[in-house]
């Protein structure tokens, strides 16, 4: 019984997190260029718009490929703890994450992968070649931050000797946080988290001024929408798995989500004042100091061992 | 059924087909088909009947040695994917290859080559094995250059290497003999356990240059991109799926049925133990072709070089030598097999209709015409991905789980890069050919034949079918394990029991489907779109140029600057510098023989001088 | 969000949606794109009502013609109107596009936008000031309130009409008629 709620609510919590988020990213950095900006709740009010527009389709493949991205967004979340404990705390509750036993890290990796994939196949679907531009761009830039990503996650993996993101999350409340002990780590992730979140400085991917807003240069309407609400759930998987490998999860959601709040505006702060680069250089600046020091951090584990 | 009677039918099939050849087109054809069918009946059959009874010696009295074949899980595993790729190859060349040339010739060296590789693996003793796998290679060789031209080239090129790496064996068959006085796999188990480990070595080595030649691992792995752009694609897929295979079958054979477990694992010391340094070389053979593979434009070019970086997967998870990765390196090879074998169908289709294009500049769009074939692509791609739902994803997550168990985080690196690598690559494959706008020139191109389609979604099924329920294939390497003595591994039907890091492949199958369903369902709530042709596409506001409005030539060009300078072929460019100064020496040898009798004179004379001289002056004789 | 909003907010959420959520292609034609800069960043913020630019026509819903429109940018408006989702609104900004402006005895730009498509609300003037921008965004809410805007409902009734009037400019347009149906575009053809 227990496991049906929380495989109706982690999802639920990563839509209602994921879209508020949305909304308040668009208010900070409003803020920060000295503007009102838009109400909280305006990504709402823009989903609702979109869903009511008639846009167009160009085949089956175009919608399916939002839709996987979506489905495989959600699915993901379920393989993420969104805290809790199983040592007895004050206010914590029971680990939330319906499908801790069924891979681990490696399967929340790998179905990461859904997302860009979905999109890059409905994208391709679209014939146009900024949406073609587009995707080459962002599985280049995947390509970029997976260099770093995989030694930071390799090097998580071996210092708490486990492929279990629970266990990881475990061992970091009894010990010390991921952030002391694997520290040059969490600063190359955290290096590389603009570039996962496709926020400035690399937001390259759906440059709307240079290649039309690129994958989704044909997308309106539902679909659009669809997008939105993945781009929503991406955002809280990324910052949610940020927190689980350095930030000792939460004993409780609540804590869980203030730590989450906190990553979230610090990466936030990054996207309102920064430019957006080229590829290249995202492909170099990336392979260059996070693959560095996420290298560096991994040898010194390996050796420690 | 004895191992005997699969043979029969096999070599029976080569022979009658060929002769069916000469009489009508559709009795070949036929005959072919039911012979391929025929023997993945017989192998499915024989299931379960190993031991004495299946131990057959057909002859008794050669030089002194018995020639044997037998049947035991290893045999009987690999025997039923040899067979079912084979077959679903012949299926699809009935129409692929339709009008061509020489067609007789060409059934009858597919069965042959099935007939070579179910040779070797059901051989008992070292010497059928050698007579078996020279029947492979040089069958091989026959199909790789049936298309003339460039085709003699790669054909060449890959006989010469095979032909290195069968000396190679031969040296170490018969050091096995002058050691042991035996050539039975049996028995060379027991006896080899006694010796030092520096022969052991020896034996490896020499073995394993063969096997490595034929598995293309990485110094030795030249021949493979060649033969592949050159071969017919039904031929690509059996030569990627299972030929190259059969060198998994060596090493498993040598290193674990042999030489066995606890003398591997010591063999060496500290990094340069035996079974660390194979590991680095899988791992290098992972990620040097799969960026390879990035640059490549022939879409059979590019996934000829995955075959090569696909196989440095199987070596990393058998070279470890425990349950999980040996499990994993196995069950790999069948299931690279089946998307390898479905995508170089999926090419051959597309080829097919076409006429003969497979630039991937030059393509694009077919996902309107050809929507089986897109299917194919997408399911292969998947596989090769190795996407959750998919047979690819639960062997690496083996071989994963392995590495970082086993304390070795930077091949697991290696790993992980290689397969963001092939993601990129397989990506520009998929889109170049089957998304984009589709050129006025393909406005006409038929859906693939229904015999194309057949093996296409069997392949499919098959992908699926061992992601989700990854019991089936384990259950048979389990029992393959059990022979060698490895630990049991706790098995479900659905992935691995073992606390925290279980792998449950049903729970996440359940969940994507229920995620798929919800989103479905959250998409009919919004306004349902409506469908546009593909002129009726974004382009600031001007009508879409008809044939120019498409992307795909250098896809990923910012990367290709970065990198191509240093993915070179440099080995390749080794050997050919090596066999061009080789020729200079000949060249030199062959001026010895000038033509005139007098200079022959001459040499015998000066020869006999020199024996005279040494004699008186040392008084040898 | 004030009280009788939530009101009308359940009663028909799509509209209120597509009133509070306006994303706006702006097709810089002419000088008047000098005044949207301003529009959206932080000087007067557009984006506090919601209405943010964005890139590809089929994302957004408030469509603006900022200055005069030549013949040649005709054919690109058309097809950028067509290709936008239901529901949309058109406005037209400055005095070029009302009514030629000062180029309205030029041979190559035409003198009333309407004609061509259906424009839901003007911004006079040469130039409109940025505050101009934000009174017609209010006033283009009283008209989607009212159900007034419904530009894109008259262009599909009167589809044969407008494509008549499109190819009494161009002898042949470059593309056949994409909207909105094969029906009335066969009908258009006769």
């Amino acid at each position: 019984m227990t496991g049906i709620i929380q495989i109706v609510l982690s999802p639920l919590i990563a839509f209602v997190v994921g879209v508020l988020f949305l909304g308040l990213a668009r208010k900070i950095i409003a803020r920060v260029h000295r503007r009102y900006g838009p109400p909280i709740y305006q990504p709402v009010i823009d989903v609702v718009r979109m869903m009511s527009q008639r846009s167009i389709s160009h085949g089956a493949l175009f919608e399916l490929g939002v839709v996987l991205a979506l489905a495989g967004s959600l699915v993901t979340v379920m393989l993420i703890p969104l805290g809790g404990t199983e040592a007895f705390q004050p206010f914590a509750h029971s680990v939330l994450c319906p499908l801790s036993s069924s891979g681990g890290l490696l399967v929340v990796m790998y179905l990461m992968l859904f997302g860009p994939l979905g999109l890059a196949l409905g994208a391709g679907a679209s014939a146009n070649p900024n949406a073609s531009i587009g995707v080459s761009r962002k599985m280049l830039l995947a390509l970029a931050y997976e260099v770093p990503f995989l030694l930071v996650i390799l090097a998580v993996m071996s210092q708490y000797g486990s492929i279990s993101l629970t266990e990881i999350v475990a061992r970091q409340q009894q010990a010390s946080w991921g952030v002391l002990s694997v520290p040059l780590s969490a600063v190359a992730a955290f290096l590389i988290l603009p570039a996962m979140l496709g926020i400035r400085p690399f937001d390259l991917v759906t440059a709307p001024q240079e290649i039309a807003s690129g994958p989704l240069a044909e997308y309106g309407g539902t679909c659009l929408a669809l997008i939105t609400v993945q781009k929503a759930i991406h955002l809280f998987v990324v910052i949610a798995l940020f927190v689980d490998l350095f930030l000792g999860g939460g004993v409780n959601l609540a804590t869980f989500l203030v730590k989450m709040l906190a990553v979230f505006l610090a990466v936030e702060m990054i996207n309102a004042v920064l430019p957006r680069v080229k590829i290249e250089d995202a492909i170099k600046f990336c392979w260059k100091w996070p693959t560095a020091l996420a290298f560096v951090q991994m040898t010194i584990t390996v050796l420690s061992k | 059924m004895s191992p005997q009677a699969i043979l029969i039918t096999a070599f029976a099939g080569a022979g009658l087909v060929f002769l069916a050849g000469k009489v009508h087109s559709h009795l070949r054809d036929f005959l072919a088909v039911l012979s391929s069918l025929a023997l993945v009946g017989l192998i499915a059959w024989s299931h379960g009947q190993y031991g004495p009874d299946n131990e057959i010696v057909y002859v008794p009295d050669f030089l002194g040695m018995e020639l044997a074949l037998r049947l035991n899980p290893l045999a009987w595993f690999f025997a039923i994917y040899i067979a079912i790729i084979n077959a679903a190859s012949v299926v699809f060349s009935l129409s692929y290859m339709k009008g061509k040339e020489k067609l007789g010739f060409y059934y009858s060296m597919m069965l042959l080559v099935n007939a070579g590789m179910l040779g070797i693996v059901l051989s008992g003793d070292f010497l059928s094995f050698y007579i078996f796998w020279e029947i492979m290679s040089w069958s091989t060789y026959l199909l790789i250059s049936y298309r003339r031209g460039p085709a003699l080239h790669a054909g060449m090129k890959y006989i010469i290497m095979s032909l290195v790496g069968s000396c190679a064996m031969l040296v170490g068959i018969l050091s096995l003999y002058a050691q042991f006085g035996t050539l039975q796999i049996a028995e060379l188990g027991e006896a080899i356990a006694g010796s030092s480990s520096g022969y052991v070595l020896f034996i490896l080595m020499a073995m394993g240059i063969a096997f490595g030649v034929k598995f293309a691992i990485l110094p030795l792995h030249t021949w493979m991109p060649d033969a592949h752009s050159e071969a017919v694609s039904p031929f690509s897929a059996v030569l990627s799926g299972v030929l190259v295979r059969m060198g998994m079958y060596g090493f498993l054979l040598v290193m674990y049925s042999i030489v066995g477990l606890k003398t591997i694992l010591n063999l060496g010391a500290g990094f340069f133990n035996f079974h660390y340094i194979l590991s680095w070389l899988g791992a290098i053979t992972i990620v040097i072709p799969t960026f390879i593979a990035l640059l490549q434009n022939d879409a059979k070019k590019l996934l000829a070089w995955h075959g090569i970086g696909q196989g440095g997967y199987m070596i990393l998870g058998m070279a470890f030598g425990t349950s999980l990765g040996v499990a994993g390196g196995i069950f790999h090879t069948i299931n690279h097999g089946s998307y390898i074998a479905l995508l170089f169908l999926v090419v051959g289709a597309v080829e097919y209709r076409t006429g003969g294009v497979r630039d991937l500049n030059r393509l694009g769009g077919l996902i309107q015409r050809m929507p089986v074939a897109f299917f194919g692509c997408l399911v292969g791609i998947m596989g090769l991905i190795g996407m959750p739902l998919t047979n690819g994803f639960v062997s690496k997550w083996f071989i994963y789980k392995t590495l970082i168990t086993e304390g070795h985080p930077f091949l697991a690196f290696m790993a992980f890069v290689g397969t963001w690598g092939t993601i990129l690559s397989v990506y520009k494959l998929l889109h170049n050919m089957f998304l984009g706008q589709l050129p006025e020139k393909y406005k006409e191109v038929r859906k693939a034949p229904i015999s194309m389609q057949i093996p296409i979604l069997f392949f499919c099924f098959v992908i699926f079918l061992f992601g989700v329920l990854p019991g089936i294939p384990l259950r048979a390497i389990q029992g393959i394990q059990d022979t060698m003595g490895f630990a049991p591994l706790q098995l479900t039907m659905w992935g691995l029991a073992s606390g925290a890091g279980a792998l449950n492949m049903l729970n996440i199958c359940f969940a994507i489907v229920i995620a798929f369903a919800v989103v479905l369902l959250l998409m009919r709530l919004g306004a349902k779109p409506r469908r546009v042709p593909q002129e009726d596409s974004y382009a600031a506001g001007s009508s879409v140029p008809a044939g120019k409005y498409h992307h795909s030539v250098e896809f990923y060009n910012p990367l290709y600057q970065m990198i191509s300078p240093y993915l070179k072929d440099r080995v390749d460019q080794f050997y050919y510098w090596a066999a061009d100064k080789a020729q200079g020496v000949f060249e030199l040898t062959r001026r010895i023989y000038t033509g005139y009798a007098g200079t022959y004179v001459l040499y015998i004379i000066s020869f006999l001088a020199l024996l005279i001289f040494l004699q008186l002056a040392w008084e040898i004789w | 969000m004030d009280r009788n909003q939530i009101a009308k907010w359940l009663k028909s959420p799509a509209k209120m949606a597509n009133k509070y959520s306006l994303h706006a292609v702006y097709f810089c034609t002419g000088c008047g794109i000098i005044e949207i800069p301003p529009v959206i960043t932080t000087r007067w913020d557009a984006e506090r009502f919601g209405i943010i630019p964005v890139a590809t026509p089929r994302q957004g819903n408030l469509f603006m013609i900022t200055g005069y429109v030549s013949l040649k940018t005709l054919k690109a408006i058309i097809r950028t109107y067509e290709q936008m989702p239901d529901p949309k609104y058109t406005v037209g900004f400055g005095s070029c596009p009302i009514n030629g402006g000062m180029y309205w005895d030029s041979y190559n730009t035409i003198k009333h936008l309407d004609r061509y498509i259906p424009v839901d609300g003007w911004i006079a003037g040469c130039m409109p000031r940025p505050e101009a921008v934000f009174i017609a965004i209010t006033h283009l809410w009283t008209l989607i309130d009212k159900g007034k805007a419904d530009g894109y409902l008259r262009y599909q009734e009167n589809y044969a009409a407008y494509r008549r009037n499109q190819e009494m400019l161009f002898a042949e347009l470059e593309w056949p008629p994409l909207y909105p149906c094969d029906s009335i575009a066969e009908e258009a053809r006769k």
